[in-house]
């Protein structure tokens, strides 16, 4: 069982201003983001409590640069890009020794038996599985609606890369499904 | 284009199209039937990320501090049980609710009804139907709780929202109040389990568990 959640940072900060402050629709526009937020941060970091630890500190950060944000409709993209950053921070800061995700899900195996949709709890487990270089542009591209450039230019690689790791990390599902995978393309992965 | 080029380009984006991709296509079976299954993989891709995974990764602590940690850990966990079983044993089921609503805590803030489908497969997992019009749930989730599927439901009233877990196969014999954490509920017996709500304002929770009584209907043969 967990202690109370932290205040968020959007309702201190929705506390701090008046209504009729100008800057209290970001934090609604920030709000109504959150759960996306947390989601991808939940895929990238498998783990619950970082996901909500990342998303705590992404929103401070997206507040202390709001001024940044010259166009709310790409306010989405804009927070998802802070999230992806701070999770990668806070895996080169912290150095996390991880459990062995095999050795982890196999502790789920009950929930699998009771799942009604075995197919999908599969597809989790095989996308839970998917190293980070490959989960990672497929999360941006299917959750984030980025485009294969912009994950390019967002994960400092070729479009070409980008190409091979979407196409690699659904060939890997797959075969992950019981689908025979295509033969592996052979492209070099070189920064733009 | 190649073979190789067009799954290349199906394979990244199963759902894009190219004239050179649709030229190679008019002609290419296989690789036709390639686009087929990427693009029902790549549906149910996007239905399996639309929930959160189970978290299966964790932080450890070093080598050093692991037998101290293990030890401290189920020190406090069997304080913890002991505690909760000796001090308010008819809560333990209201306390485990209000702490898996704490570990959902987006949930209360999702404002965007959710579509039918979506509160249907909530629901599917518990063998329940629910005879209420969707545009009043904002959150749909089948969770793991207490060795089961419920669903999580957050309704929204004029008071604000209300959180729902219908507990199928958590049985009560009589209505429970309780207040905790900020959150105040109601657990009350149904035909098959009970149904959990919670508010963190002043919604009428008794008003949604009388409706959840007459609404829920219990599908037979469920686990």
């Amino acid at each position: 069982m967990r202690n109370s959640q932290p205040e968020s940072p959007v309702s201190s900060i929705s506390e701090r201003l008046s209504g009729a402050d100008p800057r209290a629709s970001i934090t609604q526009l920030f709000e109504s983001m959150r759960p996306d937020l947390l989601r991808f941060a939940h895929w990238l970091a498998r783990d619950r409590s970082l996901a909500e630890d990342i998303v705590q500190e992404s929103l401070l950060r997206a507040w202390r640069s709001r001024d940044t944000l010259k166009d709310r409709g790409a306010a989405r993209a804009w927070l998802l890009t802070i999230v992806r950053r701070e999770h990668a921070r806070l895996y080169e800061r912290k150095r996390l020794e991880l459990v062995s995700l095999d050795e982890a899900l196999e502790t789920q195996a009950p929930a699998k038996a009771a799942d009604p949709e075995g197919d999908l709890f599969t597809l989790r487990n095989a996308i839970m599985k998917l190293p980070i270089e490959y989960r990672e542009p497929l999360l941006l591209q299917v959750l984030g609606g980025f485009s294969t450039e912009e994950i390019a230019r967002e994960l400092a690689l070729s479009s070409t890369a980008v190409l091979t790791r979407l196409f690699r990390a659904r060939n890997k599902l797959r075969a992950f499904c019981g689908m025979s995978p295509a033969p592996d393309v052979s492209t070099s992965e070189a920064a733009p | 284009m190649s073979c190789e080029q067009a799954r290349l380009q199906i394979g990244a984006d199963p759902s894009g199209s190219a004239p050179e991709l649709e030229q190679h296509l008019q002609d290419c079976e296989s690789c036709r039937q390639f686009r087929t299954e990427m693009r029902t993989l790549d549906a149910n891709i996007r239905r399996a990320l639309e929930r959160p995974p189970a978290s299966a990764v964790t932080p450890r602590f070093t080598a050093t501090w692991r037998p101290w940690a293990l030890a401290a850990s189920v020190l406090l966990a069997t304080l913890a049980v002991l505690a909760v079983w000796l001090l308010h044993p008819s809560d333990t089921l209201a306390r485990e609710v209000v702490a898996h609503v704490q570990e959902e805590p987006e949930s209360w803030l999702a404002r965007q009804n959710v579509d039918a489908q979506s509160i249907d497969s909530a629901l599917r997992g518990a063998g329940v139907k629910l005879d209420i019009t969707s545009d009043r749930i904002s959150y749909a989730q089948s969770c793991w709780f207490r060795d089961h599927y419920v669903p999580h439901l957050v309704v929204q009233t004029a008071q604000g929202p209300v959180t729902v877990m219908i507990l199928r196969n958590q049985h009560v014999s009589t209505r429970r109040t309780f207040r905790e954490d900020g959150m105040s509920g109601v657990i009350v017996p149904a035909p098959q389990g009970s149904i959990a709500v919670l508010t963190r304002g002043g919604a009428n929770i008794d008003a949604v568990s009388a409706q959840m009584q007459q609404d829920v209907r219990w599908l037979p043969n469920a686990h």
